[in-house]
């Protein structure tokens, strides 16, 4: 595949609004930071081809690609992408009950990572007020201060990149969808550098429909809430349908139509619900918040999830049917929507360097014909 | 001793212009001088300030034009002779009070002494101050040489005490900055006593109180004034400076003044033209000379005008010709008008003879074009293509660094209103193209107090100004004072580098010691700013992350004008020129080069001189011999490679 280079990012993805602000570009060279949730690109870099440009999910992504690199079979459209087993969990008996946003499978197994040396670091993303703050976490114990979701698009990559620099291998990292593709981005030393190394160990991926653009959703919460006050902000699984605020005295909810406006339109763009080029993908189980759906996808997350489940640190139990169709359903929805709006956009299959995203004509009209979902014309949120 | 108060019997030394015009003014006696700094301007406050022990003098670099103009007029009505000294803008600042004080008039005699720019060498625009003689209505004078330019200055005073009013002297940079021969003549006595009268009537110029109002009666004062202008032209008539060389009745007759005199003379003589064109070379432009002027043009048919920049004398001469029209028979005038010399930049005698050899119709190359190649050849391949820039180890460049990282970091396309010092060139590459508007002194605080309320017309990009710690005092003051008062939410960046750097360290308000040396008090401007009610931080410039952070922060913080002071002193500056902070060096087996991961971002963004990149290596190097020290290049590598050693 071709690659371009920063001012090519530049344009077709920042100035374009597409940019998530995953940080993958972030703090690989001097011409990419990110700043209050927003990815800047402060000087022109000349050249050709670079990192930035090949690590970016948002725009030349070969899915097909990542999926016989990681998984070694063609991507085809399906709803939830390649899995091994699919499964309900939450963190077990070995684990304190700590502040998890619903089982905390996801803080246990990078503690279980950590502690089992699997892993030299973690990349894990907390917070300061409500900005999403990356960090590369070494000691086991500081894991747990970085559980709960912040709803917050953040550039967790950024911190991925300054552990490579500073010479960390086999790290743990805890991504978003996008993220994770462009971790998998990452695997793959697009630009055949010769002292490349993988420098994972362990791709935890998060279920996600949509984030929020950080400045947009401050701003919102700024004039209803004291910031500094919040202890945990949740999106409980549909039929719900709001945000909820945790203070200390109280719990406040925003209705979900008053949150949508401060979605990026990116995430209009984005295909995957399930983090599919991840080890494992973690979401909350739907009617049941407390409970995780966790999906193992790799040899490799198949051995910690077994491990950590053997271990009592993770408890689990096989997914009913009936959970796993509606996972489906949903998942297949957002990636009817994902193919329509890169459509409307003459983004999918676009020209070289601007397009979104590459898929084979036959996988489109898998992902468009999906009976299971509804008609939606629109690619909006 | 200095040269310039040599008192050798008929001695000659090599002056510049504007020190010819120092010593002109020394042999007219003078007693007080006032400036503010302004290429090519500055030598003359910084000549008198040499000599003015031995000669009793009151020299000071004032707060602006208008402020100096007004010491100097001062002096004038206490009795004394006094000048003020300016480049062409600062006497933009200064006409509002030159406007009042030619209507009340002068007592001692007064000159003003504008430098002139043609081509803003060193200006951000070639205005013209010539034109402000006839708006004014008082007398300018243009002296042609460096001779003239001591001579004619004894020669004004006389003429403003004659008339009391201000005399104005135009000089221009090839003429201010350029040296020549010039014989001495004798230096009064020193001593001098000033005291103001003002007990006699109203409106009597030399007893009573000093005021420029028209009192419902214009022909009281705004008559006196013209009749003062008349008195002018007459003396013009016989003013030893007006010269005439050629033929009786030439074919062709140059009018002239300034240094396009010098041009004129050159053309004609390579052109063998000294039987056919005569040369008019004035010394005073306004008012003309009206008689002098008519002699002339009904001796010749055709008639050329060798200005700069505006085409002043070619427009007065025209009236005059028009109203002596049945007495001196129809011209044919060329000049800018017809084309025949450009009314933008700097004239030179190549231009002067391209001119001529149109209307002779003389055959001319200036020169053959295969020479011309040849030439541009040789000079690309010796001097390589370069930008201005800022030098080693200016606190600028570092300064714009963090603006522009600030303003890209916050993503809400903020920017800078430049203003008027060095850093003018934030508007160029070397300042990372940061600065979006440039105007004059003090104009960028006041254009960001501006942009700051027009929030209410749904504007949300952050605003900016940067200010130097001369042009604070100067005119931004107010600026501030108005964005504080409206709540205008602004950032002003004070760009403290502690002196008037641009022009070469002249003292400002905010020195410890004035142009004569004494300790005097400094005023404070972070003192100043809290106390006017603005949001004050300090940070060093050199400390990149720690001001970008501030920026951000002042940036993201709404409420009102917020002022950061990046203090560091100016890389040419007493305190840190040839001492060198750091070594700095860089390891090339760290060098990223052109590699992905840094994109030589040292040499092809940063820009500091002192880099430079190795095209065979691919590495980047520090030139030890150009580099000043300061290490702030070692933060922005991002491999670490570039090392910096304190020296201790
Ligand atoms: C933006 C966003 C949208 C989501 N949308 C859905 C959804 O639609 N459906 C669904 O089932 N689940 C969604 N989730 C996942 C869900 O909220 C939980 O994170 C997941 O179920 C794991 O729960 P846990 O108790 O194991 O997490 P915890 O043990 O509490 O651990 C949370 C982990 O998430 C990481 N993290 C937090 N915020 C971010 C962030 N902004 N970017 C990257 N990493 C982060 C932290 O590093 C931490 O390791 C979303 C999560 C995020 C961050
Ligand atoms: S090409 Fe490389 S050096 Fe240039 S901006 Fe991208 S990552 Fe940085
Ligand atoms: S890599 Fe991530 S942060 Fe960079 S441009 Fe792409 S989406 Fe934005
Ligand atoms: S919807 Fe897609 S693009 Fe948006 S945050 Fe989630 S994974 Fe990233
Ligand atoms: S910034 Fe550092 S790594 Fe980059 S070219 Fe300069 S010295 Fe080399």
């Amino acid at each position: 595949m071709k690659h371009f280079g920063a001012n090519k990012l530049d344009d077709g993805v920042i100035q374009a609004e597409l940019c998530i602000g995953c940080g993958a570009c972030v703090d690989l060279c001097p011409y990419f930071r990110s700043y209050r949730g927003k990815t800047a690109y402060l000087f022109p870099c000349t050249r050709e081809e670079g990192r930035c440009f090949a690590y970016c999910p948002k725009v030349e992504v070969d899915p097909d690609a990542l999926s016989r690199f990681l998984f070694a079979k063609p991507y085809n459209g399906d709803p939830l992408g390649a899995w091994r087993s699919i499964h309900i969990a939450r963190a077990g008996a070995r684990v304190k009950r700590q502040p998890f946003q619903s089982g905390g499978t996801v803080s246990t197994l990078m503690y279980f990572a950590l502690r089992s040396r699997r892993i030299q670091g973690a990349i894990l993303t907390g917070r300061e007020g409500l900005l999403p703050v990356p960090k590369l976490v070494t000691r086991s114990a500081e894991v747990w201060r970085h559980g709960l979701s912040k709803y917050a698009a953040a550039p967790t990559l950024a911190a991925m990149n300054r552990a490579v620099a500073a010479g960390y291998e086999d790290l743990g990292v805890v991504a978003t969808p996008c993220q994770a593709t462009a971790v998998a981005q990452m695997r793959m030393n697009p630009l055949q550098n010769p002292s490349f190394r993988d420098p994972t160990a362990l791709v935890i991926g998060l279920f996600c429909t949509w984030a929020l653009d950080f400045r947009k959703f401050e701003a919102f919460l700024a004039e209803r809430v004291p910031l500094r006050d919040i202890v945990k902000v949740d999106i409980p699984p549909p039929p719900a349908s709001v945000l909820e605020v945790y203070l200390p005295e109280g719990k406040r909810t925003f209705p979900l139509d008053e949150i949508r406006p401060l979605v990026p339109n990116t995430c209009g763009y984005c295909l995957d619900m399930t983090s599919e080029f991840a080890d494992i993908s973690v979401g909350v189980l739907e009617g049941r918040p407390d409970l995780n759906t966790l999906i193992v996808r790799t040899e490799r997350g198949e051995e910690i999830v077994r491990e950590a489940g053997r271990q009592e640190y993770l408890v689990m139990e096989d997914m009913p049917a009936e959970n796993r169709e509606h996972l489906e359903w949903a998942a297949g929805n957002k990636k009817q929507r994902g193919v329509r709006c890169c459509t409307e956009a003459g983004r999918l299959n676009g020209e070289a360097g601007t397009a979104c995203l590459r898929l084979n004509g036959e996988v489109i009209e898998r992902i468009l014909k999906n009976e299971k979902n509804g008609k939606e014309s629109s690619c909006h949120i | 001793m200095s040269y310039l108060i040599d008192e050798g019997k008929n001695v000659q030394h090599l002056l510049m212009g504007n020190e010819a015009i120092v010593r002109g003014a020394l042999e007219a006696g003078i007693n007080v001088a006032a400036g503010y700094p302004g290429t090519p301007s500055s030598e003359i406050i910084e000549s008198f300030s040499k000599v003015a022990k031995e000669r009793n003098l009151y020299v000071e670099w004032s707060t602006n034009e208008k402020v100096a103009t007004e010491v100097a007029a001062a002096a004038s009505f206490a009795g004394l002779r006094s000048l003020c000294v300016m480049k062409q803008n600062g006497v933009n600042v200064a006409s509002d009070f030159l406007l009042h004080l030619a209507s009340s008039g002068t007592r001692g005699g007064m000159l003003l002494v504008s430098c002139d720019d043609p081509g803003a060498l060193s200006s951000v625009n070639e205005g013209e101050s010539r034109l402000f003689a006839k708006l004014l209505e008082i007398p300018l004078l243009e002296p042609g040489d460096f001779q003239e330019a001591k001579d004619i200055i004894p020669w004004a005073f006389d003429l403003s005490e004659r008339i009391r009013n201000i005399v104005m002297i135009r000089s221009v940079t090839r003429l201010s900055h350029a040296s020549g021969n010039v014989r001495f003549g004798p230096l009064p006595g020193t001593a001098a006593h000033a005291s103001f009268t003002y007990s006699g009537p109203l409106l009597d110029p030399d007893t009573g109180p000093v005021i420029s109002m028209i009192l419902a009666a214009p022909e009281l004062q705004h008559g006196p004034q013209q009749e003062k202008l008349k008195k002018a032209a007459e003396i013009f008539e016989t003013c030893p400076f007006n010269t005439y060389t050629g033929p009786e009745a030439p074919e062709l007759l140059i009018i002239t003044s300034s240094a396009c005199s010098l041009y004129s003379r050159e053309a004609v003589s390579i052109l063998g033209l000294e039987e056919r064109v005569g040369i008019l070379k004035l010394a005073t432009t306004w008012p003309l000379p009206q008689r002098l002027l008519k002699r002339h043009l009904a001796a010749a048919p055709k008639i050329l005008f060798v200005e700069e920049v505006a085409p002043t004398l070619e427009d007065h001469v025209k009236v005059v010709a028009a109203e002596a029209g049945a007495e001196i028979g129809v011209k044919t005038f060329f000049g800018k008008k017809s084309g025949h010399l450009p009314s933008v930049g700097e004239l030179n005698p190549d231009l002067v003879l391209a001119a001529l050899s149109r209307i002779c119709a003389l055959p001319y190359e200036s020169a053959p074009a295969a020479f011309s190649g040849a030439v541009k050849a040789l000079a690309a391949q010796y001097a390589p293509p370069r930008g201005m820039t800022f030098c080693p180890g200016c606190p600028h460049r570092a300064s714009y660094w963090s603006i522009h990282n600030a303003l890209q970091l916050d993503g809400r396309n903020g920017f800078v209103c430049g203003d008027i010092g060095c850093y003018v060139m934030g508007t160029l590459p070397a300042g990372f193209s940061t600065a979006k508007t440039l105007h004059a002194m003090g104009s960028g605080s006041g254009i960001a107090s501006g942009f700051g309320k027009l929030k209410q017309f749904g504007m949300d990009q952050p605003v900016l100004s940067v200010c130097g710690d001369s042009t604070f005092f100067h005119a931004a003051m107010p600026a501030l004072t108005n964005a504080i008062h409206q709540r205008s939410p602004f950032t002003m960046v004070l760009l403290d580098n502690r002196g008037t750097a641009m022009t070469g360290f002249q003292p400002h308000p905010g020195s410890l010691t004035n142009v004569l040396g004494d300790t005097v008090p400094a005023l404070d401007m972070e003192k100043i700013c809290r106390a006017m009610g603005a949001k004050v931080e300090v940070s060093d410039p050199f400390d990149l992350e720690k001001t970008r952070q501030k920026l951000n922060h002042l940036v993201e913080y709404a409420e009102g004008a917020k002022v950061l002071i990046l203090r560091q002193a100016c890389a040419l500056s007493p305190e840190r020129r040839g001492k060198k902070k750091y070594e700095v060096t860089v390891d090339e087996s760290r060098c990223r080069g052109e590699d992905c991961g840094c994109n030589r971002i040292c040499t092809r963004i940063f820009g500091c001189p002192g880099l430079i990149w190795d095209r065979e290596k691919k590495v980047s190097h520090v030139d030890e011999i150009i580099c000043a020290g300061c290490g702030v290049c070692a933060d922005i590598c991002p491999a670490g490679a570039i090392i910096r050693k304190e020296i201790a």
